[in-house]
This record gives structure tokens, C-alpha cells and sequence, in this order.
């Protein structure tokens, strides 16, 4: 019998993981053609200043892409990010202004982020109404809300709650650590838990979940309040970075952006497979795709007719390459 | 008890971004008060309500006019009715059908779509109502609420240059957050570009990308400066995107007061008249006083239904920087009427 050398095998082995990654996850490769190529264009897409700005812009939109894409896998779906993304800035922002210590405000916001979700889980899971049109009635309601009990932007939120967007944990932005643990958590649930599998047992046949005991109710619900509290941090997150926050226009379209990245990240609208893997792909390709054709001077109109066939010609990838790699 | 800087009332930080196309000037239309006007002293006839048809309710500006324009009609013993658009060109016209079908005697409305609030001007003057365009001017109307999108522009424009000429010797590198979506963003940014590139020649422009809200503007800036690291001068079409460009500097590692930094927006928004105030390299704003607008929309109605035969407005705008405390201060208590 004959033994292989490990020193000889462990590239193989990596190149082919590596294949079958870019198989199962063909944005991999799309996204590396698309760094290189704004790389060699630009000369400045690698460099480390550029690239910590697409993380920390990238975060916000991954720690309300993880939950959400757990939702979606489940067979949910929840259109009110947007505005609690705004109402979760607001409550921040105008705890830290009056003084509240920033936990406090990050915990209001949380507060009022988790009380959405309640209502949308609830309606949605409990009462059985379709999560589209429930979610779409939150993300005008809840817009409505934020806009009366704030009408007038608020700022000036004191260094205390600056901490929260613009501090470093070990040379790392604070948002970016935020949403590397969500991402983290995200995947570990999936991957590990039990109820992580149930999401997806959901998703793909709810009735036949439910006959195999699995809560079909207790589980989107926990989804739907996990998501309304991410998009509220994602908003305290926000409202930190740029120490001011608007009711009106805080978080508007925030909803179709994130529900891109998690889509374009292979996640299936009809639910029931998905990954945190596919979600981040979808995340650090919206904000690769945005700087690098801002670092190209690219007119505007340019630019949303690239953004818009990337996005159709990375939906499509994801879509279609699994299928053909079968 | 003084209130927390941040209570302070904000002017919005999108004020008028949204606002649509400039009809070129017209004829006014003859000018017909309404049925239900009661008859003034005067001898002209006395409003009773005034409609204010403003689409962009999601605007802080929108609550601050509200407030301002409700406050000064109930001093003339007028009612002020809103809509709700949306913004949203089809449900402001249903809106305006509404109201010229209910005969609101005067009707102050921001069109969204200039041509398709031809017809419900014209419906309405021909039903005996008042019709003032806001923001623009139609063939048919009573008269007209005008701003200079292009002058704020302007003099924000020069400002820059003067500093880039006196601080920089006419030298360094230039970012322009720009709108090109609607008329006054257009206007708006060709006054700004043009004016800053005919007096600092020398200055290079790195960049010029759309942004009109604080996170778009921030994103961009980040982009802009990860290229140019040594970028002096941000210039937005709005305070909105120009204070994510400070924001995005100052995260770069630039001091709050850096000496060879100018950063400068358009509308006067409680947060960049702060930054102003504060002595940061937020250094100018063209700003609009929201008190000019709402004695507008309120007067220019009165002014019709009186008979005065040129009864239309302009709303003047002004360069506001650091040495202008009161001017300030002013503009930020009138952000905030119910503080005051």
C-alpha cells in the first residue's frame, strides 16, 4: 500500500476545495474578475484605505443581510428594513443626545428594532397574513412613526456614542467586527443548530415541517424579531458614523439593496437553500461594484446601468452555475 | 432650560434636493380669486384656506414649513390644508384634482411633473381659484414662488475659490458631489462648478460624482479620498452629501479645523450650520431661510386675492459661514419653530 505525501496532496486538496467552492459559489470568481479588473483600471481598488472603506460600508448592509437571508430561507420575507433601520437611528440618536449613555442608546434602539419585528413576526406567523404585504405596510407605517415622533434631523450625538461607528477593535472597525460576529453566528446557526436546520425544513415544505414537529411559527417569528433588531443596530450604527440622522430619508431603498445582496448571494426567494458564505459573496459584491465605479469617475447614469446588469448578470451566475456544476 | 444642540431644529438636509424641472418663464394667468374668498376691506376678497400642495413630506424642510406657513396663515385668520403625495407624481395630481373639484380657494403646489400640473392650473384658474407655482413658474397660474437654485451655486462656488486662492495659492485638489437627476440639482451644480473652476483654475478636479444624502455622500468621499489622500476641497450640491464628505475626511484622519481643508454644501441644514459655527473646516453653506418661504406660500395667495397685480416672490438665498453667528443662529432657530 502505498501512502501519498501530505506536502504533495494539501494543494491538491485545496485547489480542488477551491474549485468546488467557485462551483457551488460561482460570485467567487466574479468577484475576483471584478477586483482585478478594477485593480488594474484603477490602481487603487487593493489599496488598504479603499478597502477598509467598502468594509465598514459593507457592514451595515451585512449584519441586516445575514438575518434577513435566514428569513427569506425559511420562506419569509421582510420589506421593513428601511425604515427600521431609520426609527433605530432615531431612538439612538436621540437617547445619546439626551445624555443616555451609548449602551442605553444602542439598547433603545434595539428596543424599538425587536418591537417591529414582534409585529411583523406575529402578523406574519401567527396570524397567517402574507409577509409582503404586512412588511410593506411596516415600511410606510413605520416611516409614518419615525417621521412624527422625529420630524426634524437630529445630531450632534456626542463622542460617547461616535464610539460605536468610528472606534477600532484590534485595527478593525468597529462595524466590521459587528458584522463579522453576525456573520459568524449566522453561519454557525445554520450549520449547527438544530433550529438552523429547521429554517430550512421550513422554507422548503412548511406543512411537511410542521408534521415533523418542527415549530413552524416560533422559529420565522425569532427570524422576524432577530431582523427587526439588526436593522435597528445597523441604524444606530449609521446614525453614529455620520453623527446625524434624518427621518425621511435615513434607510429609504435600504430594504431593496439588502434584499439584492442576499439574492444575488444565491439565497432562493422561494426559500429553502441558501448560505452566510453566498450572503457575504452578495454583500462584498454590491460594495465593491459601488467604489470601484466611483474610483473610475464613471457618470451616474454609467454607473446604474453597470450596477443593474452586474447585478442581473451576478443573479443569473448564481442562479444557474450550481445547476450546470450537477 | 436650554435644549440639547441636537433638538435644535434641522433644515433639511435634502431641503429642495427634490424639487422638479423649472418651466421656462411664463404669462401669468389672469388673476382669479375664489368663490368661497370672502370679500377684504381692502376691496380685494380675504382668503379663508390655503392649500399647500408640497410633495416631499419626507423632507425635514417639509415639517419645518408646516410649521411656519401654518403659524403665519392663522395670524391672517387662514387655514392651511396639506396633501399627502408621497412624492409621487400621479397622487399629487388625484390630490389637486381633489382640490380644485372642492373648490379650495387657493392652492400653492411644488409641481413634481411642471407638465402635468399644466391642466390642473389652468382647471383651477378657470374654476376661480388661486393657483401659485412653488419652486418654478407655469403658463397658467396667478403667480409664482421663484428660488435661484443656480445662484446658491454660485456663491458657494466662489467662496471656495477666494479660499482655495488665499489658503491653498490657487493650488490643490477639488471633489464636487453633484446632482444630475432634477432640474435644480443640475442648476445647482453647474452654478457651483462653474463658478469654483473659472475662479481657481489651478485647482484640479479629482471627481465629481451624484450624492445628495449624507450616506451616499460619505461613501464617495471615502472612494474619492482612498485615490486622492491629499484632496482639499469637497463641494456638494446638498449639506446632506457635502457632511458626509466631512464626515468621511475627518474619519481619514483629517483634524475637525485642519487649515487646508474647505468642505461646503447647498441649503443651510442644522448639522452643517453647526459644523460652520463650530469652527470646523465645514467652512460655508448657501442656505435658504425656511421663515421667507413660508411667509411666501402664505402672502403670495394673500397677495392675488387682494389684487395685486405682481403678487409673485423670490426667495432670496445667501452664502452663511463662520462669521455669520447671528445669521446662525437665526437660520437654526427657524428650524426649529417649536423650540422658539
Amino acid at each position: 500500500m502505498t501512502t501519498a505525501d501530505p506536502a504533495l496532496t494539501r494543494p491538491r486538496v485545496l485547489v480542488t476545495g477551491g474549485l468546488t467552492a467557485v462551483r457551488h459559489h460561482p460570485l467567487i470568481a466574479v468577484l475576483a474578475a471584478m477586483v482585478l479588473a478594477f485593480q488594474l483600471s484603477t490602481g487603487s481598488f487593493l489599496n488598504p484605505a479603499n478597502l477598509r472603506g467598502i468594509a465598514t460600508d459593507a457592514a451595515t448592509l451585512a449584519i441586516v443581510a445575514v438575518p434577513l437571508a435566514l428569513l427569506v430561507i425559511s420562506g419569509y420575507l421582510d420589506l421593513s428594513v428601511g425604515s427600521t433601520l431609520a426609527l433605530g437611528g432615531l431612538v439612538a440618536g436621540w437617547l445619546a443626545g439626551h445624555g443616555q449613555s451609548p449602551v442605553v442608546a444602542v439598547l433603545g434602539a434595539l428596543a424599538a428594532g425587536a418591537a417591529v419585528g414582534a409585529v411583523n413576526g406575529a402578523l406574519c406567523c401567527y396570524f397567517g397574513l402574507s409577509a409582503f404585504i404586512v412588511t410593506l405596510g411596516m415600511l410606510t407605517a413605520v416611516r409614518g412613526l419615525a417621521q412624527q415622533l422625529f420630524p426634524l434631523p437630529l445630531s450632534g450625538f456626542g463622542p460617547g456614542f461616535a464610539w460605536l461607528g468610528g472606534s477600532r477593535i484590534a485595527g478593525i472597525a468597529a462595524p466590521v467586527v459587528i458584522a463579522a460576529v453576525v456573520l459568524a453566528a449566522g453561519a454557525l446557526f445554520l450549520a449547527l443548530t438544530p433550529a438552523g436546520r429547521h429554517v430550512f425544513a421550513i422554507g422548503v415544505n412548511r406543512e411537511a415541517a410542521h408534521l415533523s414537529g418542527i415549530s413552524v411559527r416560533r422559529t420565522p417569528f425569532a427570524l422576524f424579531v432577530v431582523t427587526g433588531v439588526a436593522a435597528a443596530l445597523a441604524g444606530a450604527i449609521k446614525a453614529s458614523v455620520l453623527d446625524s440622522v434624518v427621518a425621511g430619508t435615513s434607510g429609504a431603498g435600504f430594504e431593496l439593496t439588502v434584499l439584492t445582496a442576499v439574492l444575488v448571494g444565491g439565497v432562493a426567494l422561494t426559500g429553502g437553500s441558501g448560505s452566510i458564505l453566498g450572503v457575504l459573496l452578495g454583500v462584498l459584491f454590491l460594495g465593491g461594484l459601488q467604489n470601484g465605479l466611483t474610483l473610475l469617475n464613471v457618470p451616474t447614469f454609467w454607473q446604474q446601468m453597470a450596477q443593474g446588469t452586474a447585478l442581473v448578470a451576478g443573479a443569473a451566475l448564481a442562479y444557474f452555475a450550481p445547476r450546470a456544476a450537477r | 432650560m436650554t435644549p440639547p444642540p441636537y433638538a435644535s431644529s434641522r433644515r433639511g438636509f435634502l431641503a429642495l434636493s427634490a424639487a422638479t424641472a423649472l418651466a421656462a418663464a411664463g404669462c401669468s394667468a389672469p388673476q382669479n380669486t375664489a368663490a368661497s374668498a370672502k370679500p377684504s376691506v381692502s376691496g380685494g376678497t380675504r382668503l379663508t384656506r390655503i392649500g399647500l400642495d408640497y410633495p416631499f413630506t419626507q423632507l425635514p424642510l417639509y415639517s419645518t414649513l408646516l410649521k411656519l406657513s401654518t403659524t403665519r396663515a392663522k395670524q391672517h385668520g387662514i387655514s392651511l390644508l396639506t396633501t399627502s403625495d408621497n412624492a409621487n407624481a400621479d397622487t399629487q395630481a388625484s390630490n389637486l384634482n381633489t382640490w380644485v373639484a372642492r373648490k379650495v380657494p387657493a392652492i400653492v403646489s411644488f409641481p413634481m411633473v411642471f407638465e402635468a400640473a399644466e391642466p390642473i392650473a389652468k382647471a383651477a384658474l378657470d374654476a376661480g381659484l388661486i393657483w401659485v407655482t412653488y419652486g418654478g413658474s407655469l403658463q397658467h397660474q396667478s403667480a409664482d414662488i421663484q428660488f435661484s437654485f443656480r445662484e446658491g451655486g454660485t456663491l458657494l462656488g466662489e467662496a471656495a475659490a477666494r479660499w482655495a486662492e488665499e489658503h491653498l495659492g490657487g493650488k490643490g485638489k477639488v471633489a464636487f458631489l453633484t446632482d444630475s437627476t432634477i432640474e435644480l440639482g443640475r442648476e445647482r451644480t453647474k452654478g457651483m462648478i462653474d463658478a469654483f473652476t473659472k475662479l481657481a483654475p489651478g485647482v484640479d478636479v479629482v471627481a465629481q460624482e451624484q450624492a445628495i444624502d449624507p450616506d451616499t455622500g460619505l461613501s464617495k468621499a471615502k472612494a474619492i479620498l482612498a485615490k486622492h489622500s491629499d484632496l482639499n476641497i469637497v463641494l456638494g450640491v446638498t449639506d446632506a452629501a457635502a457632511y458626509g464628505g466631512f464626515k468621511a475626511l475627518q474619519q481619514a484622519g483629517r483634524a475637525k479645523d485642519d487649515g487646508k481643508t474647505f468642505v461646503g454644501g447647498q441649503d443651510g441644514s442644522a448639522p452643517s450650520l453647526l459644523a460652520i459655527k463650530q469652527g470646523t473646516f465645514y467652512r460655508a453653506s448657501a442656505a435658504l431661510a425656511p421663515e421667507d418661504i413660508a411667509a411666501a406660500i402664505v402672502d403670495v395667495p394673500r397677495a392675488v386675492a387682494a389684487g395685486k397685480s405682481d403678487a409673485s416672490a423670490q426667495v432670496p438665498i445667501a452664502l452663511v459661514q463662520r462669521a455669520d453667528t447671528a445669521r446662525i443662529d437665526d437660520l437654526l432657530a427657524q428650524n426649529d419653530p417649536g423650540a422658539s
